[in-house]
């Protein structure tokens, strides 16, 4: 995988408005586009079917947007970072939007799991009193239905500000909770309780910060 | 006018539906939408994101209205059938991608008509945008509906639900029509007049409220089974042609999608047209004369196609593609301008009798996926009959060819029930299949003879509109399963599988294909009855069909089935694609003898009466490459952009 040949772009972007309903193959496939409109010397990986070497990190769920996604790109000729990210602005549209480019090393972690630890701010339809949080999630995989202990992947305390939440989950190797339905089960656990009404719903839903553990 | 926006309402049902991408417009390359002064047009396609977005011609449209002045034109598409409840449930009407407004609230809305099973959808699109379904129902301030596509060759199926339905080609057709609505409503012309003077006006426009429909015993004496209300309105409506065509810029811009859909690539159009004159065909007809871009063109539209769009595959497209004159020197300049760069050219339609040696390798050098060959007949007497003019030996070399340059799996596409059809030749599908995969197997390493692969497709035939063969009937579906079967009997090989094509949705075509004005009423019932998406296979609702024939006491397999003798006269001879009747009842005497008539880009004149009619002429970059021991017949239709 690391070829020393290579240099390694670490591209942050934004995925806002409208395209945080995007799914994460429709985003990955919009940003290789996004790479090649902007010709770039990408290089491409050898054998039956040539492709772009090009890497994304964590996934979002359809519905969750991002101010601080980021994919690693693989270039066969080096091109200063403010000049490669001039150009893929360029060739990106407002709410799928590079905002940082930076070299990093051959030997740094895969871009999947290089960051993590993810916060996330949810805009709510109205300011709850409080939040309750939910201490198991049930969910759906694969039509089997698994248990998760919410303190396994809760990172720290949750902050409430007005009809904004701010939480923070971990991936594990093993797996991970989903910030969608860890935000549903929160807000029909907050709803239960008393803190707001019936009909509370996420007005927008951005992961906010991506960081090692 | 100032139309609404409707993306708050739709945007609060998107969480709930699959796949949102397809209603969320923003798309790389999208055009800002109608302005509020601006006289607004709405494309649609009738069937889903995913297939609207790749078709072409909505492409195409989109563009031609937009350049025109002072006309906006939008796109729209049917949402799948999770969305449109979900928006009937809401009462959400249909909307536009670009502005999000409602449908109902364009000036003009046009739907194209790609194939025989949209005619639903078409009901499904209106009655969504809650846009009267019929002409007579439609007031004065609705939108002028208009049709086009390839079903506009058979109009009448469709006749009711349109107020105009332009036939041909629309690059200058449509915005032609567009911008005479405009001028015309900016007058305060009453609808009616409006619609009789885009019949008398715009070449092409059909307007069916404008002709009485007869009875069979007076269509038969009349020559024509529409007539005319008015003098002033055409007894014979002419399709259009683009002969702009040749010379026009082959880079066309497109919108890059977000969502996988069909065909999900940039397509650059290098022909239009095509001759071989295969006598089933109704694009071979309809396109007439054949007109080639240069080799300059297309070159240039793929690098800046790929530019701007960022794709990593190109399709180069056309009927038959490596029948461009210049295709060997394309696909090398292309080969040459995408290397290194992970880009896969294609090249669809491939016929197999000028698929060689050369050819395999241009095309090489990528991910080899399937390749499809289409002999469409089992045998040699039968593929005269239809005109196919290909021979065993043209497959075999094709196949020694693809697989010895590193394919392995190849598709043949074939029908069943064509005129004169015998068991023979259902037998013979099977034979050539298996000795084609012999010739495969033999074409390859040894140790690689185990991923040898070869299929069959079946489809049912259609008899279609404005081809030598609308005179004749499609079989029953019973018929088709039991010839299916024989063909499945007759197959030994392990590595070589039948697929076919489910003979219920194929009559559905039939009937839509030589209905008259009659099966309208039977589309329109079969729609209430909860019939949509009827080319979706788990989605046809084959009891909606029978029930509204029966509650209608219509016999649809009377229509499918019907073979009439070539002096009948049709419910399209209204219509023409400028082939004339004459020329269609010949051919169809020459497949009753097994004749073969040539094509025309390579040999003489076939006397189809295209040309002439349209004041055209072929028009070719430079004579088209001949197999050994051919030779070219001067035909003085032809014209040749380059002289060698």
């Amino acid at each position: 995988m690391a070829d020393p040949r290579l240099f390694r772009l670490r591209v942050t972007f934004r995925e806002t408005g409208r395209l945080a309903m995007l799914s994460h193959l429709e985003v990955a496939r919009a940003l290789e586009r996004a790479v090649r409109r902007a010709g770039l010397p990408f290089a491409v990986s050898q054998g039956f079917s040539p492709h772009m070497r090009i890497a994304f990190g964590a996934a979002l769920p359809v519905g969750v947007g991002g101010t601080a996604e980021f994919f690693d790109l693989f270039l066969a000729d080096y091109v200063p970072a403010e000049r490669a990210l001039a150009a893929l602005q360029e060739a990106s549209p407002a709410d799928l939007y590079p905002t940082e480019a930076r070299y990093i090393e051959a030997r740094d972690a895969a871009a999947s799991v290089a960051c993590p630890v993810s916060t996330y701010e949810v805009r709510l339809s109205a300011a709850p009193a409080a939040v309750a949080v939910p201490e198991q999630i049930t969910v759906v995989r694969k039509k089997k239905e698994k248990t998760l202990a919410v303190a396994e992947f809760l990172v720290g305390p949750i902050a409430l500000e007005g009809d904004t939440v701010r939480f923070t989950l971990e991936a594990k190797p093993t797996g991970s909770l989903r910030a969608d339905a860890f935000a549903r089960e929160l807000i029909a656990a907050t709803v239960a309780a008393g803190h707001a009404p019936e009909g509370l719903h996420p007005v927008s839903f951005m992961r906010v910060e991506q960081r090692l553990a | 006018m100032a139309r609404r926006d409707l993306w708050p309402d739709i945007e609060s049902l998107l969480a709930k539906v699959e796949r949102p991408a397809r209603y969320l417009n923003h798309e790389w390359g999208c055009a800002p939408g109608a302005g509020a002064d601006d006289f607004a047009f709405c494309m649609i396609y009738p069937d889903t994101y995913e297939l609207g977005q790749a078709n072409q011609a909505v492409r195409i449209l989109v563009n031609a209205v937009n350049a025109a002045d002072g006309l906006a034109a939008e796109r729209a598409f049917l949402p799948a059938v999770d969305m449109a409840d979900a928006m009937r449930e809401a009462g959400v009407p249909l909307f536009s991608l670009e502005s999000c407004a409602p449908v109902a609230e364009f000036d003009v809305v046009g739907i194209t008509l790609p194939h025989e099973l949209a005619a639903t959808n078409v009901l499904e699109t209106l009655d969504l945008a809650g846009i009267p379904l019929r002409t007579e129902a439609r007031a004065e301030d609705d939108p002028i509906v208009l049709a086009g596509g390839p079903c506009a060759f058979n109009p009448e199926p469709y006749a009711p639900f349109f107020d105009v339905i332009l036939v041909g080609e629309g690059e200058e057709q449509l915005p032609e029509a567009v911008a005479l609505i405009r001028d015309l409503r900016a007058a305060d012309t009453p609808r009616a007049e409006i619609l009789r003077e885009l019949a008398r006006r715009v070449g092409g426009a059909y307007v069916p409220s404008l002709y009485r429909w007869r009875s069979e015993e007076e269509a038969q004496a009349a020559g024509s089974w529409a007539e005319p209300l008015f003098d002033d309105v055409p007894a014979v409506v002419h399709k259009r042609v683009f002969e702009g065509f040749a010379e026009s810029n082959a880079f066309e811009p497109m919108i890059v999608p977000y969502t996988e859909v069909v065909h999900d690539r940039l397509n650059v159009e290098i022909l239009r047209g095509c001759a071989r004159g295969c006598r089933f065909c109704q694009a071979g007809m309809m396109y007439r004369p054949v007109r080639e871009r240069s080799a300059d063109n297309i070159v240039a539209a793929v690098r800046e196609g790929l530019g701007q769009t960022g794709y990593d595959e190109v399709s180069l497209t056309s009927l038959s593609s490596t029948d461009h004159s210049q295709i060997a020197d394309i696909l090398t300049r292309v080969n040459a301008d995408c290397a290194g760069a992970g880009v896969r050219i294609s090249v669809p339609s491939q016929r197999l009798d000028s698929f060689g040696v050369e050819m395999a390798e241009l095309v090489a050098g990528q991910k080899k996926g399937g390749l499809t060959f289409a002999p469409e007949a089992g045998t040699q007497r039968l593929r005269d009959v239809i005109n196919k003019n290909v021979t065993e030996d043209d497959l075999f070399s094709a196949i020694d060819a693809a697989f010895a340059a590193g394919w392995r799996r190849c598709k043949l596409y074939f029908m069943v029930g064509l005129p004169t059809e015998t068991d023979d030749d259902i037998k013979g599908i099977a034979s050539l299949a298996q000795r084609a995969y012999d010739r495969a197997k033999a074409a390859v390493p040894p140790e690689q003879r185990g991923s040898v692969r070869m299929s069959i497709s079946c489809a049912v035939f259609v008899p279609k509109a404005q081809t030598p063969f609308q005179w004749d009937g499609q079989i029953s579906p019973e018929e088709t399963l039991r010839r299916v079967g024989l063909l499945r009997r007759s197959v030994k090989y392990k590595a070589v599988d039948v697929h076919y094509h489910d003979p219920k949705t194929s009559f559905v075509e039939a009937v839509m294909s030589r209905g008259g004005r009659e099966v309208a009423d039977w589309v329109e019932e079969a729609w209430r009855r909860g019939a949509r998406f009827d080319a979706w296979t788990e989605l046809f609702n084959e009891e909606a069909w029978t029930g509204a024939a029966e509650a209608l006491g219509i016999a649809p397999q009377a229509i499918a089935e019907a073979v009439y003798p070539t002096d009948y006269v049709l419910p399209w001879a209204h219509i023409t694609a400028a082939v004339s009747p004459k020329f269609l009842a010949r051919e169809r005497a020459r497949a009753a003898d097994g004749v073969t008539t040539p094509d025309c880009t390579f040999e003489n004149c076939s006397a189809c009466g295209a040309c002439p009619t349209l004041a055209m002429d072929i028009e070719l970059q430079e004579e088209r490459p001949l197999k050994e021991g051919e030779r070219h017949a001067p035909n003085p239709y032809r014209t040749l952009k380059e002289t060698p």
